[in-house]
Formats: structure tokens, C-alpha cells, sequence
């Protein structure tokens, strides 16, 4: 028999559940399905749910956003980009150009691009100039543009790679003294590309359970059951509760596709710091793809507040997971998915842009966590 | 997506009355029909969907302890 969302709750709930535990995911997908669903409220007060590191727009390094400013502005290309980079803005004085997007309006050619092959076809329709990709992600995206250079690309474009891996990110907060939460929920896609033995450091070494979840209700809530009762038996194993796209090893060809463009490298997170082996760079094979390689740097040395977060931003503490987006001080104050201040509530897979969707309105910086509380 | 055509490494897919080309080049190690699903993200296809059986180590482990249950 298929159990349904409702099933998995009902089984939830009848877990003998005393002490509170936190489970966090690092994946704006499950974040966005959580709060839309109401997943957060259904659950027993003693659960947390944690948004973690699971949004790459949010961390893309600040002086990689500016940089593809400057090229837009200045280095006479093309410069395509995922929709979400457009707002995003750097840290410039308000009168300068502070994001793609005032970049284009100020007569810059920025396209917003949906998919890689978008941006070989740009450059196919413009052999006269130069294109440039401004490619920010985590692998589920950076392994399509593996496979992009791959297949062959136009030798007018050119990649500007952003690309971050998840599982760095959640072994800092493991290796930190305080670990903030007690069970993981592990990201469907990047676990489908990479496989979920990327996240069995989890269980191994730090005794933690965790569950690689799909995202739909009924397989988040199969991961939260998995996690919950692994804590309550005290027998932690790496769950896969979205078996009909993970398996053992991921995909292959993507990885072999990966190992052939890409190589790992310690890279910085915005407003976090250099996490190890957390980024990717591209292989000496296809470096005259590289846009770092064939265009100047234009960051400015000294430039004020370069790689942090906006001035007043807590966003850095919102993707780490140590506080909720509402708790950050200018939550629907000065920052609002209208005007967004940070990175957080500009992207589509932010916490603060998905907790705002989800109707949480009330800044509760101030106040005691409770999203029970702090929904309308 | 459901594909509807292959075409080398393009595929015509359709979901719910959206139609998309998608690239089948992350896929190279799986054999791909007319008729089957593939999970797809920025244009690209990163997996074939596969029938599921159980959706927790829980429910097999708690269906083994059943049949345990019953043989005893």
C-alpha cells in the first residue's frame, strides 16, 4: 500500500516525541514546498524545521555579482544569466549601478536565460560578440553546464562559473561547536546528480540522521518520519525517500561529465567565508572558455564592503540556519521581495523571499521563535 | 516530462500540456523510449524516473517485522 502525505503525518504525530528536534534542509525547493504546504504548522510542536544552506543565488560571492556587472557595462558582451542574478545587488554607493538588472536598464545587454542551451544559442545568433555566462548554482545546475562545454560550444562564449557544492556547507555547520540542528533533511536533485553517499558523512561521522527527500509533501514528510524515528531509536542510517530519481551513485554520466570540465576548489560563500573543496573551477582543457581567464577582473582593490552581505543584512545567518528568516531585523521592514535588501528575499528559492510567499509578515527579531505564532 | 520524440541527444518532452525540447546528454548511461519520464531541470534531463517500491527503509523494515510476526 502507497502511504499518502496524510498517512506520513498521522505517523508523525504518533511518535513518542518528548524533547524538541530540529531538522534542517538545504534545498529552497523543500523549503518552498514546506511552507507552501503548511508542512511547518501541521507538525507536532516539539519539530523544527530549519531552512539551510539551499539557496545558491544567496551566496553567490558578491564580488563574482560585481564582476559580472563590470563586464556588462564595460567589456562590450552579452551577458546571460538565471533569471534570479538580475536583482541582486552588490555593495556600491546608491548612486553607482548595484545589480544586473539596473545594469541593463542603464543600457547594458543582460539576457535572462532559463537554460544553458539559451545561451549557446545566443551566442550561435551572435558570432560577432561575445557572450558571457554568468553561471551560479549548485550541481544540479553547474552539471548542466558541464555537459554545455561538453557537448561544444560557440568560441564566443564564455563561462563565468559560480558554482557551488551543498555538502561543504553543511560539514562546516557539523564541524562547528554548536550544530544547530539534530536530523537532515538531504536535497533531492543534488543527491540524483551526485548521489546520496555525499551525504553519509552525516550518519558516519557525526551520528546525525538524515533522509534524502524529494519535493512533494508526501515525500518530505516520509523523510521527517524517517529522521524522527531514527533519533527516537537511536540508529542513524542515510534514508532515501525519493527513490524513483535517487540512487546508489547518482548519475553517472552527468558525474563522469563533471570530472571531465569541472574540478573541486575552496571557494567562497557571501557574507560566509572560504568553505574547502565548495566550489568548482573549470578544467585548463577549457580555458578559453573561462570569462576569468579571458577578461580583465574589474573589482576594485579596498572596495567597500566587497564579498559581505548588504549593509544591515542578516541573510548570512538565515542560509547558515541559525536564525529564521523573520528574525533577520529588516525583515518586511526595510526588505520586502518589493525592495529587497539582500539576496534572500530577491531569489525565488531565498528563505526570506519564500517565507514572505508563504504570508509570514510579522518581523519577529525581537521576539521568541515560533512560526506557529508568526503566520497570519 | 514525458518524451515524445528523440532526436541524438534532444528530446521533444511534454507535462501537463507544457511542451519543452530537453537535452538527454546527462543521461548517455540510461536507455531512453518514447513513453518514458525523465526528471528535468534548466533544459536538461538529470534522471529517468524509476517505479518506486517503497518510499522509507521504515516501511520495508516494518513490513519484514510483520511477516515476522505473522511466521511466529
Amino acid at each position: 500500500m502507497t502511504l499518502t502525505a496524510q498517512d506520513w503525518l498521522g505517523k508523525i504525530k504518533a511518535l513518542p516525541l518528548k524533547k524538541r528536534v530540529r531538522i534542517m534542509n538545504v534545498c529552497g525547493g523543500h523549503e518552498r514546498s514546506i511552507t507552501m504546504a503548511g508542512i511547518r504548522s501541521a507538525l507536532p510542536k516539539t519539530v523544527e524545521l530549519i531552512a539551510g544552506p539551499g539557496c545558491p543565488v544567496c551566496i553567490c560571492p558578491e564580488e563574482d555579482v560585481y564582476q559580472a556587472i563590470q563586464l556588462a557595462l564595460h567589456a562590450n558582451v552579452i551577458l546571460v544569466a538565471f533569471g534570479d542574478m538580475l536583482r541582486v545587488p552588490v555593495n556600491t554607493p546608491k548612486r553607482e549601478i548595484r545589480s544586473l538588472e539596473q545594469a541593463k536598464a542603464n543600457g547594458a545587454d543582460i539576457r535572462p536565460i532559463a537554460s544553458p542551451k539559451e545561451a549557446v544559442q545566443i551566442a550561435i545568433e551572435n558570432p560577432n560578440q561575445s557572450v558571457v555566462f554568468f553561471a551560479a548554482g549548485f550541481e544540479t545546475t553547474t552539471a548542466p553546464v558541464a555537459a554545455m562545454l561538453l557537448e561544444g560550444v560557440p568560441d564566443n562564449l564564455f563561462v563565468l562559473l559560480s558554482g557551488r557544492r551543498t555538502w561543504p556547507a553543511v560539514a562546516m555547520l557539523l564541524d562547528s561547536d554548536t550544530p544547530s540542528f539534530e536530523g537532515l533533511i538531504a536535497p533531492g536533485h543534488v543527491s540524483t546528480v551526485m548521489g546520496p553517499e555525499e551525504w553519509l558523512f552525516v550518519v558516519k561521522k557525526h551520528n546525525i540522521p538524515a533522509a534524502v527527500s524529494g519535493f512533494m509533501p508526501v515525500s518530505l514528510l516520509a523523510a521527517m518520519y524517517s529522521v524522527l524515528r531514527q533519533i527516537l531509536e537511536g540508529d542513524p542510517f542515510l534514508d532515501n525517500c525519493y527513490p524513483e530519481l535517487v540512487r546508489p551513485g547518482g548519475n553517472p554520466s552527468a558525474k563522469a561529465q563533471m570530472a571531465q570540465v569541472l574540478h573541486d576548489t575552496d571557494a567562497n560563500w557571501r557574507g560566509i567565508g572560504v568553505i574547502p573543496a565548495s566550489g568548482f573551477e573549470l578544467n585548463l582543457r577549457f580555458a578559453s572558455h573561462d570569462a576569468r581567464t579571458q577578461f580583465p577582473d574589474f573589482d576594485l582593490v579596498g572596495r567597500k564592503r566587497a564579498g559581505q552581505m548588504p549593509a544591515g543584512c542578516e541573510c548570512a545567518s538565515v542560509v547558515l540556519g541559525k536564525i529564521n528568516p523573520n528574525q533577520c531585523k529588516i525583515y518586511g521592514l526595510a526588505c520586502t521581495p518589493k525592495s529587497p535588501v539582500g539576496p534572500c528575499m530577491v531569489s525565488d528559492e531565498g528563505a526570506c523571499r519564500i517565507w514572505w510567499a508563504g504570508g509570514v509578515r510579522k518581523n519577529a527579531a525581537s521576539s521568541v521563535t515560533d512560526f506557529h505564532a508568526s503566520v497570519d | 516530462m514525458q518524451i515524445v520524440k528523440i532526436e541524438g541527444f534532444n528530446a521533444h518532452c511534454v507535462a501537463k500540456g507544457i511542451e519543452r525540447e530537453v537535452s538527454l546528454f546527462m543521461l548517455q548511461d540510461e536507455s531512453l523510449e518514447i513513453g518514458n519520464f525523465v526528471m528535468v531541470h534548466v533544459g536538461y534531463a538529470i534522471q529517468k524516473m524509476s517505479a518506486m517500491e517503497a518510499r522509507s527503509a521504515w516501511e520495508v523494515y516494518d513490513e519484514m517485522l510483520a511477516l515476522e510476526a505473522k511466521g511466529a
